[in-house]
């Protein structure tokens, strides 16, 4: 069973490594999109971007500017990066709808507040369906 | 001991146990866990009385004025981030920082509460271009918090203190005090 498990950890890692399958179902939290920005684009935004805070696109639109001095890494990590930020959003705001049902039938006296529902809900993981289950894996909540 | 005296000792463990945070330490789960422990009955602190109090006392500190002295009473946490020289721009080393603090804000336990970001500065330096460079930088990172990271804006407060309130006292130029301070001041009404 041990072996098992590590072989299915093994390959959900490849296929995230990979990005198999498309759209990608994963998420990643925000400090490490942009742990990966600053890793990829560091360099650039120091170079080309001084001065500018990371609020309001002025990152990306520095960054675009500068684009045929910027490093193709850094620009495609920017697109991915800005798409994985939104993503995580989505996932967030889609959990009180994913997992409205299970909310109902699992944790009718719990305090009202989304906080303790999520409590809830990750106390009874058991029982919680797969797709409440995984919007809140794809939130960053568990 | 009652409950509520309980929750209040959890939460001053919480406060005394609150260092500065190096980027690559901080976790959101440490975050969520000092920011979430809300003590009852704690005041009301108004962001707009801190900007006012510490302007009209530049260089004589801020730790003792009225409503600086309440925020000792909330659930806080320092974090490092850095900033280019004389800038509001955050250096890419902390982009992580802000990130994590983003993933914190967005958590549950935290999204129906306000913040408050408390830019210091050391001693280098005037005390009031250090006033305003500070607020300047506390204003950048709310902005990077509300746009980039898409935080409700009503839930951050920006307010900077130059360096009237220095973590290491005894030596004003000291680095350490150049550090944000992250505060639960209550919830979104």
């Amino acid at each position: 069973m041990q072996r098992k498990r590590s072989l299915v950890a093994s390959l959900a890692l490849m296929a995230l490594l990979v990005g198999v399958g498309s759209p990608r179902a994963e998420t990643i939290s925000f400090a490490d999109a942009v742990s990966t920005l600053a890793h990829a684009c560091g360099a650039d935004i120091k170079k080309h971007c001084k001065g500018v805070n990371l609020a309001n696109n002025g990152i990306q639109q520095c960054l675009n500017k500068h684009q045929a001095a910027v490093s193709p890494t850094c620009t495609s990590t920017m697109v991915e990066v800005t798409a994985s930020i939104q993503q995580r959003l989505a996932a967030q705001a889609a959990v009180t709808e994913v997992c409205r049902h299970d909310g109902a039938q699992l944790c009718k006296g719990v305090k009202p507040g989304e906080a303790h529902l999520l409590g809830c809900l990750l106390k009874a993981s058991e029982v919680v369906g797969d797709k409440c289950n995984q919007a809140i894996t794809d939130a960053g909540w568990r | 001991m009652r409950i509520s005296e309980l929750t209040w000792v959890f939460a001053l463990v919480g406060l005394l146990g609150a260092g500065s945070v190096q980027a690559e330490t901080l976790s959101n789960k440490q975050l969520i866990a000092t920011l979430g422990q809300v003590a009852h009955g704690v005041p009301e602190v108004d962001p707009g009385v801190l900007a006012q109090e510490v302007a009209a006392n530049v260089g004589k500190g801020a730790a003792a004025l009225p409503t600086w002295s309440q925020l000792a009473a909330l659930s806080q946490i320092d974090v490092d981030i850095q900033f280019e020289l004389n800038s509001v721009a955050i250096v890419p080393e902390s982009y992580r920082s802000v990130g994590v603090i983003a993933d914190a804000l967005h958590h549950p336990i935290l999204r129906a509460h306000k913040f408050l970001i408390v830019g210091h500065t050391d001693s280098t330096g005037k005390p009031e271009a250090n006033l305003e460079l500070s607020q300047a930088r506390a204003d950048a990172i709310r902005d990077a918090l509300s746009t980039t990271f898409a935080i409700a804006p009503d839930r951050l407060f920006a307010v900077g203190v130059g360096q009237e309130m220095p973590l290491n006292a005894s030596n004003p130029k000291d680095p350490a005090n150049r550090r944000v301070q992250l505060i639960n001041i209550g919830w979104v009404k």
